[in-house]
């Protein structure tokens, strides 16, 4: 088999991945070839609306295990391929050179067994980079299942590490993958969580006058992913094991993948099911405000409302939820508070705060500065005056936000520019926040 | 009141704004190459003053702060006929405010200058991702070696923005981008760049690997999307059509000979 049709068959093996993003390490070239821009750098976007910013591929499509929901299960009609370490590496270095790809994403099916196909994995991103010199960006996926030692291994030589979750629950998991186990899961997680928390890369402060270790472990931390709408669980669970994640592990990012029907299975939605792609929306959105907004899970869903509202932003929702919390003042409340009004992003929430300490906030500021108004306006006082359409009450003032447009807007697809944008300095921030 | 009109350099500008504080107030300033002539004012042809320049240029960082001289700078590489007016209107708030004027985001004046910038900036970036090169065989040293060379035609002129990144990630291979728009070119070796001026000149064809590679990419390129959430306005949206033709994923191959 020709490299080309490797290529294609582990590329479209791989295209379920939703991680992308090469944010989270600054890095000069230390090698003979590359960098990594903490900012992240996306190059292509494919047809999909998705950032293209890896050479995202599997390393084998060959499978032992038989998880419902995959593409690359071992009884699924796929063409197989494996590609050799050296050849990988190859092909990488040369999209590398001519600014194709800002890097490697590297996952796997289980050939054999976890071992063997990490052990095939760490080969070739050892190749990369000790043969080649690459200092650039390097994903790896680990393998639930594969040895302490050579996750370790695998760690010392990529940027960002993943174990993904798979499915939002056990009971899920045990059904739909029962090969693989909790256990499989979490220990890895765990050992990774507690090495970069042992080299202070995430928690505690680093100490001064103790000389850094030369050896770096997954610069850019660990992330998962779930699989969206293949399973019963509620979006109440899903937001709420993100959050477990993100305080009990460390978690940089938890990716969301809507669920694309590969088969007909009893155990799976049927193939005629459109991808929940809107849901998928709605948790990215709630997973900002977990992360940027100071939000806690049991103020985005309760017990009563285990679901987003399709049509509304959970940011809104939550908002109209509240009428006590709100008007608030621009040019008073704190920042915390003003990341809770609708409409207000963080970038826009700082840009107020420094704005404030020279001169007050004009309401004809606020488009300016980056608010979106027409959201904002019911919310909020500017210079004591209210905006609003005079109804704090919540079934009106649902209806009034859904009329302006601002709820069910298009469907946007996940979306890595955003993240970016987050760490990236004022300068290079552009059309996004 | 006058119109100061200059050579296009930075220099060029900042000697105007010396002259608008030491000579004759400025209604406005302006590359001379773009200029109308107004019925308004009178104009001066500014012969760039290097010294004035460098005294303004120390105030602006000083006085004002170094994010708004670099604010400045992008603005004089944008594409936009006013910039200059921009970035003077800046300068003068800047001056009269101190390093604050940076925070008055809905200031009409400041809200234009850093939106403007911003554009510069945001380019310079998104083309560290969408430069497309080509592995060709080169003579810009002694013995024949490999090139990488890729052509660009950016909105604003931020080529030497994309020198030191790219210098640092390919220091061990010398490179070349050609921005075909304003017929110039960036080029590095060994980690340092230089810019020189550059015509459409014949490009050597491409070797049977640089073809294979091309494929190999345009392959996995159609492999990557999932066909479910084809979405092709928010493919647009993220990565607009202007940049379509220099990139190698969404051109076709060249033809065998």
């Amino acid at each position: 088999m020709n490299r080309l049709e490797k290529l294609r068959i582990l590329a479209e093996g791989a295209k379920y991945d939703a991680s992308c993003s090469t944010s989270g390490v600054e890095r000069k070239n230390v090698g003979r070839m590359g960098n990594a821009s903490c900012a992240g750098i996306c190059h292509s976007w494919s047809a999909d609306g998705r950032c293209i910013s890896l050479l995202k591929v599997l390393m084998t499509n060959r499978c032992v295990y038989d998880c419902e929901y995959c593409v690359n299960r071992r009884t699924s009609d796929v063409e197989r391929a494996s590609f050799e370490p050296e050849e990988l590496a190859e092909l990488a270095m040369e999209f590398y050179r001519r600014n194709y790809i800002e890097g490697l994403f590297l996952s796997a099916a289980v050939e054999g067994s976890p071992d063997r196909t990490s052990e095939r994995m760490c080969r070739c991103l050892s190749l990369l980079r000790n043969e080649h010199g690459f200092a650039g960006y390097i994903h790896a996926k680990i393998i639930p299942g594969t040895s302490t030692e050579l996750i370790h291994r695998i760690g010392l030589l990529a940027d960002r590490i993943s174990v993904n979750v798979e499915l939002p629950s056990q009971k899920s998991l045990g059904t739909l993958a029962p090969q693989k186990t909790p256990a499989g899961i979490f220990l890895p997680m765990r050992q990774i969580t507690d090495t970069l928390a042992d080299r202070r890369k995430i928690g505690g402060t680093v100490e001064t006058g103790v000389s850094r270790k030369k050896e770096t472990f997954a610069p850019a931390g660990q992330t998962t992913q779930m699989i969206i709408g293949a399973s019963p669980e509620t979006d109440r669970q899903i937001v709420k094991l993100s959050e477990g994640l993100y305080d009990r592990y460390r978690i940089k990012r938890v990716y969301f993948s809507a669920y694309i029907p590969v088969h007909q299975s009893p155990l799976l939605p049927s193939p005629l099911t459109e991808p929940p792609l809107m849901r998928e929306h709605r948790l990215y959105q709630a997973d900002w405000l977990l992360r940027f907004y100071g939000f806690t899970a049991d103020e985005i869903l309760d017990e009563g409302n285990p679901y987003l509202d399709p049509y509304l932003d959970p940011k809104i929702a939550w908002a109209i939820r509240h009428p006590e919390r709100f008007p608030v003042e621009i040019n008073k409340a704190p920042l915390e508070e003003l990341l809770r009004i609708p409409g207000v992003g963080t970038l826009s929430a700082r840009r107020i705060v420094r704005q404030r300490r020279y001169a007050a906030v004009h309401y004809d500021d606020l488009k300016k500065i980056g608010v979106v108004v027409k959201r904002a306006r019911h919310f909020i006082l500017c210079c004591g005056r209210y905006y609003g359409d005079g109804t704090q009450e919540p079934e009106p003032l649902r209806q009034l936000l859904l009329q302006a447009g601002t709820g069910a807007k298009s469907q946007s697809p996940i979306n890595d520019e955003l993240q970016i944008s987050m760490f990236q300095p004022l300068a290079m921030r552009g059309n996004t926040g | 009141m006058i119109d100061y009109l200059h050579d296009g350099s930075f220099e060029g500008f900042l000697t105007c704004v010396f002259l608008h504080y030491y000579e004759e107030p400025a209604a406005g300033i302006y590359a001379g190459k773009v200029y109308q002539p107004s019925l308004l004012h009178a104009w001066r042809l500014v012969k760039t003053d290097q010294e004035k320049a460098e005294r303004v240029y120390d105030a602006i960082s000083q006085k004002i702060s170094m994010s708004a001289l670099r604010r400045c700078y992008h603005l004089h590489l944008s594409d936009s006929s006013d910039r200059y007016n921009v970035a003077f209107h800046y300068l003068v708030m800047g001056f009269r405010l101190g390093p604050r004027v940076g925070s008055l985001h809905g200031d009409p004046i400041v809200h234009e200058a850093q939106r403007l910038a911003r554009k510069v900036s945001f380019e310079a970036h998104r083309l560290t991702g969408l430069v497309r090169f080509s592995v060709i065989a080169g003579d810009l040293g002694q013995e024949a070696e490999e090139i990488l060379y890729a052509r660009l035609e950016p909105d604003h002129d931020v080529l030497e923005l994309l020198g030191d990144h790219f210098a640092d990630r390919f220091r061990n291979a010398p490179f070349l981008l050609h921005d075909v728009k304003r017929k110039k070119a960036l080029i590095a070796r060994n980690g340092e760049w230089i810019i020189m001026t550059m015509k459409d000149e014949e490009i050597p064809a491409v070797g049977a690997d640089e073809k294979e590679y091309r494929r190999l990419w345009k392959v996995y390129y159609d492999s990557i999307a999932i066909k479910e959430r084809t979405n092709p306005s928010c493919q647009k949206r993220m990565m607009p059509v202007r940049y379509w033709k220099h990139l190698t994923e969404l051109t076709e191959l060249p033809e065998d000979e």
